[in-house]
């Protein structure tokens, strides 16, 4: 494929959030051991019993073995390199409000676009930022504290919100789920945590960015959102980090509680950096994330837009436990360079008359590798389940690869369930249709694809869908014509 | 040596005092055949779950057994077998995984077709097909096919000559009549189709015994330029069997394969099929069907190998579970980078009638080159209640209702077969599981 000077121009475009910001953090040794997992406990000032659940988790993960099932590659990690805590450094105790936090840390958010300000309410969403492993700055929080809603870092709920937090933390995924989900357990630094009580409609769209600034540091963030009977939340999380030449890993856990009535949306849009053309540096992101509708009538939906990262890895999944409930998962997965996904999710029906629907799109341009796998189960209790599920691929360029793992388990006769999948390129008539018309080939192909994502971006929360339009649109730039 | 077979002789109790009586008097190349899928079969062993491959077919039960190598069976009448055979169609006829050719017609062969025991076959007409096998055997880790390599004695070739086309129907049918429990049978079989050349197969595997026994089938398939194969496997075995089948076909260019699997016997079941498009402009269709019940379980594995460009596969298996049986369903394509312009589509349907059937169903693509179409789809579901709520308006009795909607859902697969002969036999074959349907 030969490209145009425009066009060669556009796709060494670099990666627009790949700066560093030059901040002071805390030093921490690197290395792992148990002496380093009661470290960070004691850092961050936790209680005895969260510190016993860490090591727990850490004693735990040292017999388990690395899992190399997934569809790509990658050299080994070395655990015992990378420094599992890093944190701004504080001036004081912490900051007690917005002018006290660091200047530069606020412009860092600034520049991505990322209002912390209380000024700026009028974008309607309350933020809480994630800057390497800590949670930086939350707003809005006392406006949310009149409704009882509870969001904050996971460090304050641990101290402010044991009990909740005992309650519910491991609940979805153990500490012993997978070999990430347990290293997560053991190292967590911060993350967020939302509690919605009982009846309450969350006013705002609540929100966490995740930045990963420091090198050689891993990345874990630890979130968790309990929807109480007849509550509703809507859930965002964006991600970006500095380019570097080294790989960097970024092992989340995320858990989702939905109980009677209740329903918990949550939105990703990951741009992690994603290594250079040649596949150099980026981001390993090996995420668990997981939901469970525990009551009746209870919905969880994920929506993702996976579009960075050097490595994505990652099954958002719904335990549907409770009669009628109802689970969802839209998901666009853009791969380009010489980035490797293995993505899609697991729908686990339990109670009575449970639902799914599962829509997965897959782009893969220049010489990327990407992989839907998803499992549908239904098991012997969940009668008159129902699951639909569609996974389209597109693959763009005759590089890259698009690989479909659907499984189907089904032991309910009383199940109904369709699944199709199909992959293709962009059809030549389209893209004439389209050319004929005015647009140029990059217009078009972007509209083309805009077309065949629209399904999964009108899930999106409009400020995200926006975004999310543009991120594919940038990525885009230059590895299609 | 005794070290090295150490797998096969603890699943295969007479192996040795066998392979000395039967491995003498075998052509050279098969000694070597069989001697490459001993040491194969010991490297790799019977799969567990934790195997992919394996992970919906459990094969602890028959790991757990020991078999035997039945004596070969003296020539004898088998009255069962006559309603099977028609004798204006070319029979031909294995007992006990052994071909017997007085059991077969095979004196007024039209010309340019042969039939003959693969160990009289002459070697240079065989060994380029066998080194093309062997090949593939590297890059496909499939014990099964291995295990039927290590204890082969014979078989059969179908070789049809450049521009022959056969009328006739070839049906080669597997009986199976072991007195005692636990045999291992293994059926070989070759079909080679020269350039141009058409031809109709119909494979059926049978058994006049109770007992419970292995069935280790394999089939090799090659199509040369031009050529056009009908293809047909139909397993009625035991309730008590096991069969594990694997069926290889490799085609050339502008072949063209029809292929159709229909399983409704056996205790477990266990098809492999696997197509390899190897030049541009073959086209394959596979169906498939599988009417199981009570404690059955069938595993159709299907891989499509898109090895070049402007090839097409389509693909469709239909199953009803009755009673607590299970289905599984693996169709996988493979799309390799030249492989631009390849169609290929993929469908698996399942009626579940039965309370405790189940069902698990993988549909998957690798895809690499990026100017093709590629889709597949699986559905689950249950009879409508509306249309038999309908039939049952006008008269019908739910049951006749529940078989009438069954035969619809099975006639759509069936008659996709232009042999009405064809037709005719596999209809035959799962009357009995019609009887079930309520």
């Amino acid at each position: 494929m030969t490209k145009t000077p425009q066009q060669e121009e556009l796709a060494s475009r670099e990666y627009k959030y790949g700066f560093v910001t030059d901040i002071e953090t805390e030093a921490f040794p690197r290395g792992l051991s148990e002496a380093i997992v009661a470290l960070i406990s004691e850092r961050k000032q936790e209680p005895a019993w969260m510190r016993d659940w860490r090591l727990k988790a850490y004693r735990h993960w040292t017999t388990m073995t690395e899992p190399h099932w997934p569809n790509f590659h990658y050299g080994p990690i070395d655990y015992q390199a990378l420094a599992y805590y890093s944190a701004p450094k504080k001036k004081t105790d912490g900051p007690k409000n917005l002018d006290e936090v660091d200047k530069e840390l606020l412009e860092t958010f600034e520049r991505l676009g990322i209002p912390l300000t209380e000024q700026k309410r009028l974008t309607g969403v309350a933020v809480d930022a994630v800057f390497d492993s800590v949670s930086v700055a939350t707003t809005h929080q006392s406006e949310l504290a009149k409704q009882g809603i509870i969001f904050c870092s996971m460090t304050e709920a641990i101290s402010h919100h044991p009990e909740l937090v005992k309650k519910y933390l491991g609940s979805v995924v153990p500490s012993t789920d997978n070999f990430f989900a347990a290293l997560n357990s053991a190292v967590f630094s911060d993350g967020s945590f939302c509690y919605i009580p009982k009846g309450v409609r969350c006013p705002l769209e609540l929100s966490t960015y995740f930045r990963i600034n420091s090198a050689d540091s891993g990345q874990f963030e630890r979130t968790l959102i309990v929807a109480e009977d007849d509550s509703y939340v809507s859930y965002l999380e964006g991600c970006t980090a500095p380019s570097r030449d080294k790989n960097q890993l970024h092992a989340a856990v995320v858990e989702l509680i939905a109980l009677n009535n209740a329903e918990i949306k949550y939105s990703t849009v990951q741009n992690w950096y994603p290594g250079d053309k040649e596949g150099k540096g980026g981001i390993y992101n090996f995420v668990t994330k997981r939901g469970k509708c525990i009551g009746v009538n209870s919905k969880i939906s994920w929506t993702q837009v996976e579009a960075g990262a050097a490595i994505t890895w990652k099954y958002p999944s719904v335990i549907l436990q409770g009669d009628n409930s109802i689970g969802k998962f839209y998901s666009v997965a853009l791969t380009n360079n010489r980035m490797q996904a293995d993505t899609g999710t697991k729908m686990i029906h339990i109670g009575k008359n449970t639902k799914s629907t599962i829509i997965s799109k897959g782009i893969s341009t220049d010489h990327s590798n990407n992989n839907y796998r998803g499992l549908v189960k239904i098991l012997p209790s969940a009668d008159g389940a129902r699951n639909f599920s569609q996974c389209d691929s597109m693959l763009v360029g005759n590089n890259c690869s698009a690989n479909t793992f659907p499984y189907i388990e089904v032991k309910n006769p009383t199940a109904v369930m369709e699944h199709e999948a199909s992959t293709s390129k962009i059809s030549a008539e389209q893209v004439f249709y389209l050319k004929s018309r005015g647009l140029d080939m990059e217009e078009s192909v972007s509209l083309i694809i805009n077309g065949f994502c629209k399904e999964v971006f009108k899930e999106l929360p409009l400020e995200f869908s926006v975004e999310a339009v543009k991120l594919l649109e940038m990525k885009l730039e230059g590895s299609v014509g | 040596m005794v070290t090295q077979t150490e797998k096969l002789n603890s699943l295969i109790t007479d192996y040795f005092e066998k392979e000395q009586k039967l491995g003498a008097q075998l052509p050279e190349w098969m000694k070597e055949l069989r001697q490459q899928g001993l040491s194969r079969f010991n490297e790799l062993g019977i799969p567990t779950i934790k195997n992919e491959e394996w992970k919906y077919t459990n094969l602890s039960s028959l790991a757990e057994r020991k078999f035997y190598i039945p004596e070969p069976q003296p020539f004898k009448e088998l009255g069962e077998l006559h309603e099977y055979l028609d004798p204006a169609e070319i029979n031909v006829v294995f007992v006990n995984g052994d071909f017997h050719p007085k059991l077969s017609n095979l004196t007024d062969l039209p010309k340019g077709v042969s039939i003959v025991n693969l160990t009289t076959a002459s070697a240079p007409g065989i060994q380029p097909f066998e080194t093309h096998i062997r090949e593939y055997q590297q890059k496909f880790s499939d014990p099964f096919a291995a295990l039927n390599d290590a204890i082969t004695h014979g078989g059969v070739l179908v070789k049809i000559d450049e521009k022959t086309v056969l009328k006739r129907l070839i049906h080669i049918v597997h009986v199976t009549c072991v007195p005692k429990e636990n045999a291992i049978l293994s059926p070989r079989t070759l079909i080679v189709l020269g350039k141009s050349a058409q031809a109709e197969v119909l494979e059926t595997y049978m058994s006049c015994t109770p007992v419970g026994y292995f069935t280790n089938a394999l089939t090799d398939i090659f199509l040369e330029e031009n050529s056009v194969l009908r293809y047909t496997k139909a397993q009625n075995e035991g309730r008590q069997a096991y069969h594990i089948g694997t069926t290889r076909i490799f085609q050339k260019r502008d072949s063209l394969s029809e292929n159709f699997s229909m399983t409704t016997g056996g205790m477990l079941t266990r098809n492999n099929l696997m197509i390899i498009l190897e030049n541009s402009g073959a086209n394959t269709f596979l169906n498939g069907l599988y009417a199981v019940q009570g404690e059955q379980h069938v595993d159709n594995h299907t891989c499509v190998d898109h090895q070049a460009p402007n090839a097409t596969s389509n693909q469709y298996y239909k199953g009803i579970l009755n009673g607590n049986s299970h289905a599984v369903f693996n169709g996988k394509i493979f799309v390799k980078r030249i492989a631009q312009q390849t169609n290929s589509y993929q469908l698996n349907k399942n009626l579940l009638l039965g309370k405790g059937a189940r069902v698990d169903t993988k549909p998957q693509l690798e895809i690499f080159a990026d100017d093709v179409k590629c889709t597949h789809g699986a559905t689950i579901g249950q009879l409508n209640e509306d249309e038999l709520f309908y039939l049952e308006t006008r008269g019908i009795h739910r049951e006749l209702a529940v078989r009438m909607l069954c035969r619809g859902f099975v006639d759509d697969i069936l008659n996709r077969i232009s042999n009405p002969s064809v037709v005719a036999k596999l209809n035959k074959m799962l009357a009995p599981s019609f009887e079930t349907f309520k």
